[in-house]
């Protein structure tokens, strides 16, 4: 019920689901304080470029970028994608030396412009970027959540 | 969590939060469909407090945005009936009963890659696809529930699907950041 619309009331919930509203409370709260749940805004990809966008704003074009660190230079690579706050995401590819970001960005030149400051970091040797043409599905509702940021 | 938004292009509506302390549920609507599907400079600040606790109370963000709880709460339920921004709840793959994670990508021949990606998305354990530029046409994020589905990924990603040319089979052993902030809400 929460996927659908985190701002419900808990007690709506617990009516519906027959149980009490603490039971529904504690529940969630568990779940967030073990870092499994996230209750969080999302904007519709109709919404999210506003009129003159810079390079650094957020926006509807995903961008995949594959990058293949020099060896010895992973943790150092990793640090530099976390500093970009363009970069939403970021996880390893049949682990260490390579790392996938993806970057939402407003444009296209801001996807270039991303990518440039990505080959920029030191210890990389090579990336590959990949535009998204096409959304056939996503679901918003589950995801790796549990990630090493947010254990920080 | 670093927002990026630097929204620029709005700065004749000095006074909004004035006129929007006035406005009732109905001038809420009015206003934002004289201004398009767009979403304000109010709205976006709204949407940084909520990315903080997506379940803080109209209220609260009102103080701390120094605007009425009305207004927020009118905002917010704009917002969410235009389909523009909604609080959703995000579980984690492990809750579903999940165990691993991989990137796999697909080269497609003979066949519109839209079609293969439309063969994927209905399977349930594919949680995104998308179709991108470069060497792979299609890609998406596949959760597998045993080890054994993970290592037959690529086996089982291509089986009963024509075009298939090759298969990319990536496991993710480490997220580092994972904040979806934008996304289709219809889809």
């Amino acid at each position: 019920m929460l996927a659908h619309d985190a701002r419900l009331s808990f007690r709506k919930i617990a009516a519906d689901l027959g149980v009490t509203e603490g039971t529904v409370r504690a529940r969630v709260k568990r779940l967030q304080a073990g870092g499994l749940l996230k209750l969080t805004p999302i904007v519709d990809l109709s919404a999210a470029i506003p009129d003159g966008a810079g390079p650094d704003d957020a926006g509807q074009i995903m961008v995949f970028v594959t990058i293949t660190c020099a060896k010895g230079r992973f943790d150092e690579v990793r640090e530099g994608l976390m500093r970009m706050p363009l970069v939403r995401a970021l996880f390893d590819a049949n682990a260490a030396p390579r790392l996938v970001a993806v970057c939402m960005v407003a444009t296209v030149s801001a996807a270039g412009g991303v990518v440039n400051q990505i080959l920029a970091l030191d210890g990389i040797r090579e990336a590959e970027s990949e535009i998204v043409l096409q959304t056939v599905k996503y679901n918003a509702a589950i995801g790796p959540i549990a990630t090493l940021e947010d254990q920080a | 969590m670093g927002w990026g938004w630097g929204w620029r292009g709005y700065g004749r509506r000095v006074g909004e939060d004035e006129l929007g302390n006035l406005a009732d549920g109905l001038g809420e609507r009015a206003a934002r469909r004289q201004r398009g599907s767009a979403l304000d400079e109010v709205d976006r600040r709204i949407i940084g407090v909520l990315a903080r606790d997506g379940r803080a109370q109209s209220t609260t963000i009102g103080e701390e945005l120094g605007l009425s709880g009305n207004l927020v709460a009118n905002r917010i339920r704009a917002m969410d009936a235009a389909g523009l921004m909604r609080v959703v709840a995000v579980a984690d793959y492990r809750l579903h009963g999940y165990k691993l994670l991989a990137r796999i990508r697909l080269k497609v021949s003979g066949r519109p890659p839209v079609e293969v990606a439309e063969e994927l998305a209905v399977r349930e354990e594919v949680l995104s696809v998308h179709l991108t530029s470069g060497r792979f046409s299609v890609s998406c994020l596949h959760a597998f529930r045993t080890a054994r589905e993970m290592v037959e990924a690529a086996r089982l990603v291509s089986a009963g699907i024509a075009g298939v040319e090759d298969v990319d089979v990536e496991l993710i052993n480490t997220v580092y950041r994972y904040s979806p902030s934008v996304g289709p809400l219809g889809a």
